[in-house]
């Protein structure tokens, strides 16, 4: 019975408990045969009785080589565990060993890990986190879509109902619309946003009451409707938290509402607002009329059936649109109908920005890798004579790896402690600085999956920065080490591989600096750009004249003038006026709009963006006059219907024609155009110009109004001269976003602002620590040549030979690096493309400017190890 | 032919190896062997359960065990007393004894008035 030699050659390869057991069990029914043979008995005899003898020889076999295994495993678990303990605690002892290196590679690694964390806690609150709704994913915005492909997110009342009676994509339809109320009787006139909400919209979303009811049926009905839902942030500001709020009385907007109901804390409206009511389903809330077709004011959101597939929901609207056209080609000849998902909605502009400070945050993650695995390098060279000992007294390459890479894992966990302290402190500043419009921050913040997110950065990237040095440092060349006596054995391969990892950091530092310059001049280019309006010394604020003092457009029109009466005789006024519309606040109304008789040119919205204005208003506001005249008080009421259209506009409709003496419609009106004033910005000013027709406030009368008043000095020390003049005129009106027009300006510059600054950082940080490595590779090479250098200074090399040596070689890392960089930058430029603003992707001057800021970080960074070697003294060198 | 070992055995069984490996290390087959000479057959236990008996003990680590070469040339498993395990023989010959005394004791006790 013997094994064969295959079974003895694996079991000299590895433990086989099976065999093993075999062969003892096996060893011992031979013995006994030999024995009982020996007494006498046949070999066939003897066998039997052998094996009568030894019982049931299969179950005690398996339970010897379970319990074997058993004991096999228990034991590699705990020879496992062992190692890791003492490795563990070599590594702290390594690492307390060299306090400089230890603190360095930490600070790395806790600046790149506590950033990553900070952006990743930003991008998961606003991006990530599904939207506070039941089935949110399933909800959509839907749209008008006007012939020339744009989209705008609100139905008129009768195509919301045509929607809502014959779609059979959605689960449910409803709709809301916002309004700005003034509210009385609780101290000082204040405004209140309202929002008026269809009859399912709350149970669609699965908002929660924290007291009262929603709406009932009845309550949509018109003139039932004067009941009222308050939000919670405002039920708390208003009537502190009062518990007895309800069936009380609120006084807004001229009208009684009977408070019904208080909104859960999280239950918020896509368009928040501070009350709700009823929407009065009047005449127009009808499926089958004509009239009001044309009058967008509902956000009309749609829950989609579960499973519907991605352009179903679009097709099915687009249907609904052809029916219509054909239905009342009137009013919905050239209009359809399409739809967006909310959370892109929300979201949809802040995404790509928030990405790309993402992946920038990762490229400064990767340098602190990379930095760090050079200064493991480093440090590992110092230490191949521990290594190759530790080798020849028996540790294996998988053991010395393994102890290494703990080590590396213990740095990365500490940097990411410290980093999740770093990212604490960076998501607070980030909510503090409010970074313009960036919707749903208040989600941002520092919890369980953004540490978790950590501890998974940290351990991933000790794996990282750790595996290429560990790997190197124990490779075959180790042995050498110990027979050379250590000095400079991995030489070679060693200082190639620091180097690539230097010019790698150099590289992803180059993309994040060619990045960061291209939003800069961007952002440069946004504040050159003429706002067609003159922000300095000027002060807006809005009032709105609800209630029964101003039931006639006239009474409004009286007030507003007295406003702008008094004010103007303050001291130091030099103009006021009166408009519906500031600068950067958008267009307006969107009118159609006919130039003369001619059917409107295909595939051009036949509409164009209304603000009224007082004679006084471009003077105020500081917008020139292109031709023709400006308004006067004599366009009034009475007077033929005149307007002022701008340069867009008149580029549009006019194109090589004079517009003025031209006679237009719009709204059903025909006008006459008497003047064309220049362009001013309308959103930010990334965005060009659109038409834009000025009317005269006294020929089209709103309740809400923004007085704009323009003064010799700080605008701001108005403010109370403001307050008074308002008030003494109207107790009850309230004053609304005084602020000075600088300020629209600034905040339409404050989302640039905030991602070119993020950027700005980043890349700061990566040159910072892309300029350590330059720095650690050459000292670490000046150490190493000291001989060398000795020499060469013996044989008459100077002392500026030798600095210019070592800065060249700087520069040849950091021209490496930039090469590649600017490839990597240029190739990953469409990423940023769409945040780009008046300069290219290839931008000469940026590119030119990363080069030298390169070049001068690796100036400077070897400046110091130059130093060094030229201060080499050639005997001290040479008698080592 | 084997019977089943009473459960009071089992802990006797162990005893008995450990002290059989009291002499120095030995195969299993020396084991047994001893064993049986040692009690007369008495404990005629299958030879079977022998060895899932040794294998635990040195899954406890009273044993250990190292291949080497029997007195007939063969490769075989030699067991031997680790120092815990001669502490164990010991703990458990002094149990035997306090045990065995308490049982005969009672045996040799009068009769219940």
């Amino acid at each position: 019975m013997g094994t064969s030699r295959w079974e003895r050659f694996r079991r000299f390869v590895g433990p086989d408990p099976r065999g093993d057991v075999e062969d003892e069990l096996s060893f011992h029914l031979e013995m006994r045969v030999r024995e009982l043979v020996e007494r006498g008995e046949t070999p066939q005899r003897a066998r039997e009785l052998a094996l009568r003898r030894f019982g049931d020889y299969e179950s005690s076999r398996t339970a010897c080589v379970e319990i074997d295994e058993r004991r096999r495993r228990r034991m590699v678990r705990t020879e496992y565990l062992t190692e890791l303990r003492q490795d563990f605690g070599y590594a702290l002892r390594m690492l307390r060993r060299t306090p400089a290196f230890t603190t360095v590679a930490v600070a790395s690694l806790a600046l790149g890990i506590g950033a990553t964390s900070a952006i990743f806690s930003v991008v998961r609150g606003v991006l990530l986190q599904p939207l506070p709704y039941q089935a949110a994913d399933r909800l959509h915005v839907v749209q008008t879509l006007y012939p020339d492909g744009t989209a705008y997110p609100a139905l008129s009342a009768p195509d919301f109902m045509s929607i809502r009676e014959s779609n059979q994509v959605f689960e449910q339809v409803e709709a809301f619309s916002g309004a700005t109320l003034t509210l009385l009787g609780a101290g000082e006139p204040r405004e209140v946003q309202g929002a008026t909400v269809s009859d399912g919209l709350f149970e669609m979303l699965g908002l929660r009451f924290a007291a009262g009811r929603g709406f009932v049926r009845e309550e949509f009905q018109p003139g039932q409707g004067r009941v009222a839902v308050l939000d919670h942030g405002f039920w708390q500001r208003q009537f502190g938290g009062d518990a007895t709020v309800l069936g009380r009385t609120l006084t807004v907007g001229g009208e009684a509402y009977e408070i019904v109901g208080v909104l859960a804390p999280d239950a918020q409206l896509p368009m928040p607002a501070e009350m709700y009511a009823p929407l009065e389903y009047g005449p127009t809330f009808s499926a089958t009329t004509g009239t009001g077709r044309r009058s967008e004011f509902l956000g009309v959101l749609g829950r989609a059936r579960p499973g519907l597939p991605d352009d179903g929901i679009d097709a099915d609207l687009g249907r609904i649109g052809t029916l219509l056209q054909s239905e009342f080609p009137q009013t919905n000849g050239r209009l359809t109908f399409s739809a967006s998902g909310l959370g892109e909605m929300v979201i949809g502009d802040v995404r790509t920005p928030l990405l790309v400070l993402f992946g920038a945050v990762g490229f400064v993650l990767l340098v602190a890798c990379a930095n760090v695995a050079n200064l493991l390098l480093a440090r590992i060279s110092a230490r191949q004579d521990e290594l190759a000992v530790r080798t020849a007294l028996g540790a294996g390459r998988g053991r010395l790896v393994r102890q290494l890479m703990t080590e590396s894992v213990v740095l990365g966990v500490a940097g990411g402690a410290i980093g999740l302290l770093i990212a604490y402190w960076g998501t607070r500043a980030l909510i503090a600085a409010q970074p313009a419009d960036i919707p749903r921050l208040d989600q941002v913040g520092v919890n369980g999956t953004v540490v978790l997110f950590t501890l998974v950065v940290s351990l991933v990237t000790g794996l990282l920065f750790g595996v290429v040095p560990a790997l190197q440092a124990t490779g075959a060349r180790l042995m050498t080490a110990l027979r050379e006596g250590g000095r400079g054995a991995l030489g070679g391969a060693g200082h190639r591989a620091r180097a690539g990892l230097v010019v790698a950091e150099m590289t992803l530092a180059v993309v994040l600096l060619t990045g960061a310059g291209l939003l800069i001049r961007s952002f440069i280019e946004l504040t050159r750009v003429d706002p067609g309006f003159q922000p300095e010394r000027s002060i807006a604020f809005r009032v709105t004249m609800q209630g029964d003092e101003y039931g006639e457009a006239q009474q409004i029109r009286d007030r507003v003038a007295e406003v702008l009466e008094r004010l103007g005789s303050l001291p130091g006024v030099t103009a006021g006026a009166g408009t519906s519309l500031l600068p950067m606040s958008g267009r307006g109304s969107l009118w159609d709009f006919q130039v003369g008789d001619a059917p409107p040119p295909p595939n051009v919205n036949a509409e164009i963006g209304i603000a009224s204005v007082t004679p006084d208003y471009f003077r105020a506001v500081g917008t020139r006059l292109v031709r023709g005249r400006m308004l006067s008080e004599r366009d009034g009421n009475d007077a033929p219907r005149v307007a002022l259209i701008n340069e867009a506009g008149a580029r549009q409709w006019f194109p090589n024609e004079d517009p003025v003496g031209r006679r237009v419609t719009t709204g059903g009106v025909e006008r006459e155009i008497v003047g064309v004033v220049g362009d001013v910005l309308q959103r930010d000013p990334g965005q060009p110009a659109m038409a834009q027709l000025y009317l005269p406030y006294a020929q089209r009368t709103t309740r809400s109004v923004r007085i704009v008043v323009r003064t010799a000095g700080d605008p701001l020390a108005l403010a109370p001269d403001i307050r008074t003049v308002v008030r003494s005129l109207d107790p009850n009106l309230p004053l609304a976003e005084l602020a000075p027009l600088e300020q629209l300006v600034a905040s339409s510059m404050a989302r640039p602002r905030f991602y070119t600054a993020l950027l700005a950082l980043f890349a700061g940080l990566a040159l910072l620590l892309a300029s350590t490595g330059i720095f650690g590779v050459l000292s670490y090479a000046v150490a190493q040549r000291t001989r060398e250098i000795g020499i060469r200074l013996a044989l008459g090399a100077s002392a500026g030979g030798v600095v210019r040596m070592i800065v060249i070689r700087a520069l040849v890392l950091a021209a490496a690096g930039v090469g590649l960089g600017i490839v990597v930058a240029v190739a990953m430029g469409r990423v940023i493309r769409s945040q780009l603003f008046g300069v290219s992707v290839i931008d000469p001057l940026t590119l030119g400017g990363v080069v030298l800021v390169l070049g001068a970080s690796a100036v400077a960074a070897s400046w110091l190890p130059a130093q060094r070697a030229a201060a080499v003294d050639p005997v001290n060198a040479l008698r080592e | 032919m084997a019977y089943p070992a009473p459960d009071i055995l089992r802990g006797t069984f162990d005893l008995l190896i450990l002290k059989a490996l009291s002499w120095g290390p030995a195969h299993g087959y020396a084991v047994g062997r001893w064993i049986e000479s040692a009690t007369g057959d008495a404990l005629e236990v299958g030879e079977g359960t022998l060895y899932p008996a040794l294998h635990r003990l040195e899954e406890r680590g009273w044993v250990s065990a190292s291949w080497g070469t029997s007195e007939n040339n063969r490769r075989a498993k030699f067991y031997s007393l680790t120092s815990a395990g001669r502490a164990q023989l010991r703990v458990e010959v002094a149990n035997w004894r306090r045990y065995a005394a308490a049982v005969f004791a009672a045996l040799e006790a009068p009769a219940l008035r």
